[in-house]
Parts: structure tokens; C-alpha cells; sequence
């Protein structure tokens, strides 16, 4: 998958979820907890942020609580989340939820605000569409990137459930990965 | 073959199909023993969640008879928003038939270890972060995030397998000195990510002399240096407290003598003081001493950290023929209603509401900044919470992580101060 935007730079160390969103807007429609995505760190984020728009942070992103914070900004429509590492279980549910998250050490230093950059996942590639310059990182294990390119954990069950249905299955067949 | 980690045993005892060797980083699809929900406040969730399930040609639920439904976050309901999505939830549970803890039960962790339905050698399965708390007991007990629906949908889910890291802690505590404070003084050290992507095991001669209320704390604490899943091997201390508790049979699982953890860390805590995280961050740690005197709007203990017995038990040798400070807000909200009536047997309680600590139901209270004890702009608490990133407690509060005796030290004076001199000589800290 190929996924090209603008650079949204938060270059902290451990944003906890909480700080992604909100404990308190947990109950609010999606839509509406997209408008306070990030709020505390940058206020104009949700308001200026376009869809496609890429996010770059820093090391143990969403970090803390395991509320599904990935909904706000799945609610932007950003296209990907590109941080030094990320707290497992923010990480996890992004990918169920069908938000691409890549984990991708030298991200902070390498990419800056507004810069347009295209990411690769198979390849595990990142580049800076005006400079050219590039950053590599290990792709996702196949199992993550598949559920996450095909938009989480419902369509991946879909097809896992076709999988199971097509015949007899050979040892390993049912491991997503294989 | 290397050698394995008795955590790494249990998922493979509990993997489809049965793996024939296991790797750190595999994904193996498990099916748990439980899986806990919370009723849960988002009404866009379960109406996807039923689509889903709908879409998937889904009606009886696999996992049913071992779907243990709970709300502990927000509970009893505080807004009209919170109690329509609780509602929606509650729904979506009896509408399958699914029994529901009440909103006073208390916390997940602590209902289901003192219930006897998170045992030794269990897989559980629970999207709350703070999950790794019931390894004490010798289960796998990892934060679910994603799954939940495939463990909806076909009783199952992936996990990836852990390496595991060791924390060894040697030594006998100080007077005034607790297990939180321990627990506070490893996440000083190992740092929010020094765990990150490996389980835990908590051993050495502390460890193993330490009460099962003191092993929650420290498996609790696993999740702020970012591990997967907390282990304590289960010994005679665990057996006994689990012997009748249990309600069904369960397995130990043991770790292969060669086994190699990717990481030891060694910890000598004889000589540690009362120890606090002071604002932002959990691993922000420093002794007690440097901020005493700090002042304190609001004390509070609770939470899956640090709202058992013990910690009540604590505090009330602190408070015992004292009183709160006229101008402090001292919370106490008790971890489940067994720890309640516990307390209220010991006398605690008593001590507590003559000391005028304002005592809540059982759930997790302040500690998520839902209800119970939210700060203002500008005001700074002691708590025995989990964790204190910014807004935690409400945006713009500050909170100083300690143990439950430096929390209800701090509430007597209206200030930060140390347990010490409110403890009598004679007595043996856990």
C-alpha cells in the first residue's frame, strides 16, 4: 500500500492516549471526538488537519489507557500514523481499526512539518516527495499489515471466515499469517 | 530447544491449532478462559459491534459462557450521556443472555482474581490497560486491544508471543515503606517504555515473602513500563489464596530451567525511602523527601493500583485518632465490594469516616477523571492512582503518584508529607 500526505509533527516521547483523546469524550459520536483529537498538544490540529494528512510523533505513541483513541483520528480521516514506536496497545487497535500505524525509528528527525511524504509499507520505505530523500524501516508482520490494509479486524474476519468455509484446511490454515 | 517461559506455555496450551514450536513475535490464535468486557459508554461502538456481528452471520455468541460483563469505569453512571451508553450496553449483554457484575462490585482485576475466575494459568482476555495486574496469580493476562470483535465473532483471537523480561527485587522494606513505593521505584527506574513489547516476571526474596495484595500492585505497575503482561510464579502464598476462591480447576505452569530472559533487572530495596511520581508521568520518580510541604488540594486512594485491603489497612494506621485537614478533599474508593466489607470487619472504615475521608462505592473512581474526585484547573493531588499524564484527574491538575500511608499522611497535614512518623515502631510494613 502506498500513502501519500502532508506532515502532522508531533515529536514528543510517550502522548498517552488520553492526550489523543479524552477520557471524557469516549461517549460522543466519532465525528465529534475527531474535534478534540489532540487538543492538548495542539488546539487548531482538528480543525486544520485535511484527510489524508499524515501524523508523525515521537517514541511510545499512545501510550496509557487502552480506550480506542484511534477513533479520533480515523474521524480526521488521516491516512497514516508514522512514530518512533508506539505504546502496544494503541497500536493494536489502530489496526483493528483499521488506522495504519507504522512503527518507523528516525522518523522525528527525518520528516518535518508540511512535508509531503509517500510511504510504502511492503517496501517499507518512507520518502520526501520534494527532496527524494528516503527512510527505511521492517515492513509490519504480514498478519497486521494485512488486516490493516484491508481496513481491520471486520474485513479481516470476512475473509478469514471465507477461508475457513472454502475446504479442508491444511496444518497452519488457519493462521492468519499463513 | 531453548528453554520456555511458563507464560509462553500457557498461550500454547491455549492455542488453535496447537503450535509445534513457539517464537517470541509469532501470532498464535488463542482461545481465552475469559474474556471480561466493560459495559462500556459509546453507543456508536455496539451499534457497529452488532452490524458486525450481523454481517458476519453471527447470532449465538461463542465465548458466551465465558463473557463476564463489568462497569467499573464510571460507575454508577455521573452524566446522562455516560448512563444512555451504559444503558445501550447493558442491552446488548442481556440480549445474549449475558449475566452483568452490578456497578458497586468494583474494579475488573479485583472481581475477577478474588471471584476465582482469573486463576493460575489462565488466558484472559480484557481491553483495560491495567489487565497485566491479575498475572499475579499466575495467569497471562495481556491488555486486549484489538480482538474483541473476533473474539465476538468466532470465540478467538491473536496474540503475539512475548519475550519475557525479569525484575528481581532482593531486600526487606523500611518502616513507613510499602510495596506501592517499591512498584513506584522500579518505574522510576525502568522508564515508561523500559518493558515495552515484553512480559514481566516479578521474583527474588521480596517478591516471593510478599502478600498477594502487594503482588497485584507490582504486576499493576507492569503496564507503566509499557509490558505486555505481568508474572508472579504461583507459590504457596498464591495457592493459599487462591484454594477457595477457585471455581473451576486450573493448571501451573512452570518455566523451563534454561529458559533466557531477555532481560534482568535487579533491584535491592532495604534501604528505599517513601517514594512519589511527581506530575506528569509515571516514571517521573523521585523520593517523598524532595517534594514535602508541597501543598495538596485532594488526597485519594483507589484504583487497581492501590485500593485493596491492605491499602486501606494502611492508611487507617496513619489516620487512626486523626482527622483529614480542614482544607483537603481526602477520596477513599475502595477496589470491590469485598475489600469494602473487609475493611468494615477490620474496623478501617470506621477509622476512615471518624477521620472525615469521604468514602465512595467501589469502582475506579477518580482515578480515570470521570467522577469522583476531579480536579480543577490549577489544583494538585496525592494519589495512589495508576498513572498521572496530564488531565488525567481533569485538564490542568497535577498529580504526585505515592502509596496509600504517604497519601493519607499528605491528607492530614494539607500537604505532601511522609507516613513515618504517624507509624508505631512496632509495626511491620507488608
Amino acid at each position: 500500500m502506498i500513502v501519500t500526505g502532508a506532515v502532522w509533527k508531533f515529536a514528543l516521547d510517550d502522548i498517552d492516549t488520553d492526550q489523543i483523546r479524552r477520557a471524557v469524550y469516549s461517549h460522543l459520536p466519532k465525528e465529534e471526538q475527531g474535534q478534540h483529537c489532540l487538543e492538548s498538544l495542539d488546539p487548531t490540529f482538528a480543525s486544520r488537519a485535511q484527510p489524508g494528512d499524515v501524523i508523525v510523533a515521537g517514541k511510545n505513541f499512545g501510550c496509557g489507557s487502552s480506550r480506542p483513541a484511534h477513533v479520533a483520528i480515523l474521524a480526521l480521516g488521516i491516512g497514516a500514523v508514522l512514530a518512533e514506536s508506539f505504546g502496544r496497545l494503541f497500536f493494536r487497535n489502530s489496526i483493528s481499526g483499521g488506522l495504519l500505524v507504522v512503527p518507523c525509528p528516525g522518523i522525528v528527525e527525518f520528516a518535518s512539518a508540511g512535508d509531503r511524504i509517500e510511504l510504502d509499507t511492503v517496501a517499507g520505505l518512507v520518502r520526501n516527495v520534494a527532496s527524494g530523500q528516503t527512510l527505511s524501516f521492517p515492513p509490519l508482520p504480514e498478519f497486521l499489515r494485512e488486516m490493516a490494509e484491508l481496513g481491520g479486524e471486520k474485513p479481516y474476519l470476512k475473509k478469514w471466515l471465507e477461508r475457513q468455509r472454502v475446504g479442508p484446511l491444511a496444518p497452519g490454515d488457519a493462521s492468519p499469517a499463513a | 530447544m531453548p528453554g520456555l517461559h511458563a507464560l509462553q506455555k500457557i498461550l500454547a496450551a491455549h492455542a488453535s491449532p496447537c503450535p509445534s514450536s513457539i517464537e517470541p513475535g509469532e501470532f498464535l490464535q488463542i482461545e481465552p478462559d475469559v474474556f471480561a468486557v466493560q459495559v462500556a459508554t459509546n453507543i456508536e461502538e455496539v451499534d457497529r459491534l452488532e452490524a458486525d456481528l450481523g454481517d458476519l452471520g453471527v447470532e449465538e455468541l461463542p465465548l458466551k459462557s465465558k463473557i463476564f460483563p463489568f462497569i467499573d469505569h464510571g460507575a454508577p453512571a455521573p452524566t446522562a450521556g455516560i448512563a444512555a451508553g451504559q444503558k445501550r450496553w447493558r442491552d446488548f449483554y442481556r440480549r445474549h443472555g449475558i449475566a452483568i457484575a452490578d456497578p458497586g462490585a468494583g474494579i475488573s482485576h479485583l472481581i475477577l482474581t478474588e471471584r476465582g475466575i482469573v486463576l493460575p494459568g489462565s488466558v484472559i482476555a480484557l481491553r483495560d490497560s491495567h489487565t497485566p495486574t491479575m498475572g499475579a496469580v499466575g495467569a497471562f493476562a495481556a491488555s486486549l486491544a484489538g480482538g474483541t470483535l473476533s473474539l465476538f465473532a468466532i470465540g478467538r483471537y491473536w496474540l503475539d508471543v512475548p519475550s519475557v523480561a525479569m525484575v528481581r527485587i532482593d531486600g526487606r522494606l523500611k518502616k513507613g515503606v510499602f510495596g506501592r513505593d517499591v512498584a513506584l521505584h522500579v518505574n522510576g527506574k525502568l522508564g515508561q517504555r523500559g518493558l515495552l513489547g515484553r512480559a514481566v516476571e516479578f521474583s527474588g526474596s521480596y517478591v516471593n515473602a510478599l502478600s498477594m495484595d502487594m503482588r497485584f500492585t507490582l504486576c499493576n505497575m507492569g503496564t507503566e513500563a509499557g509490558a505486555m503482561a505481568s508474572y508472579v510464579q504461583p507459590d504457596n502464598v498464591t495457592l493459599a489464596w487462591v484454594k477457595d476462591r477457585a471455581a473451576r480447576a486450573f493448571q501451573v505452569f512452570d518455566t523451563d530451567p534454561g529458559y533466557g530472559y531477555v532481560d534482568v533487572h535487579h533491584f535491592e530495596i532495604s534501604a528505599l525511602e517513601p517514594q512519589v511520581a511527581a506530575p506528569h508521568a509515571p516514571d517521573n520518580v523521585k523520593p517523598l523527601g524532595e517534594v514535602e510541604g508541597r501543598h495538596i488540594d485532594q488526597a485519594y486512594l483507589g484504583s487497581c493500583a492501590s485500593g485493596r485491603l491492605e491499602d486501606i489497612a494502611a492508611a487507617a494506621a496513619v489516620l487512626r485518632g486523626r482527622k483529614v485537614h480542614p482544607d483537603v478533599r481526602f477520596i477513599v474508593t475502595p477496589g470491590s465490594r469485598e475489600v469494602i466489607k473487609a475493611a468494615t470487619r477490620m474496623g478501617y472504615m470506621d477509622v476512615l469516616n471518624e477521620a472525615n475521608a469521604i468514602v465512595t462505592s467501589a469502582n475506579c473512581g477518580a482515578c480515570p477523571g470521570l467522577h469522583g474526585g476531579i480536579l480543577a484547573p490549577g489544583e494538585v493531588a496525592i494519589a495512589c492512582n495508576t498513572r498521572n499524564f496530564p488531565g488525567r484527574m481533569g485538564p490542568g491538575g497535577e498529580i504526585y503518584l505515592a502509596s496509600p500511608a504517604s497519601v493519607a499522611a499528605s491528607a492530614i497535614e494539607g500537604k505532601i508529607a511522609s507516613p513515618v512518623k504517624y507509624l508505631s515502631s512496632e509495626r511491620k510494613a507488608p
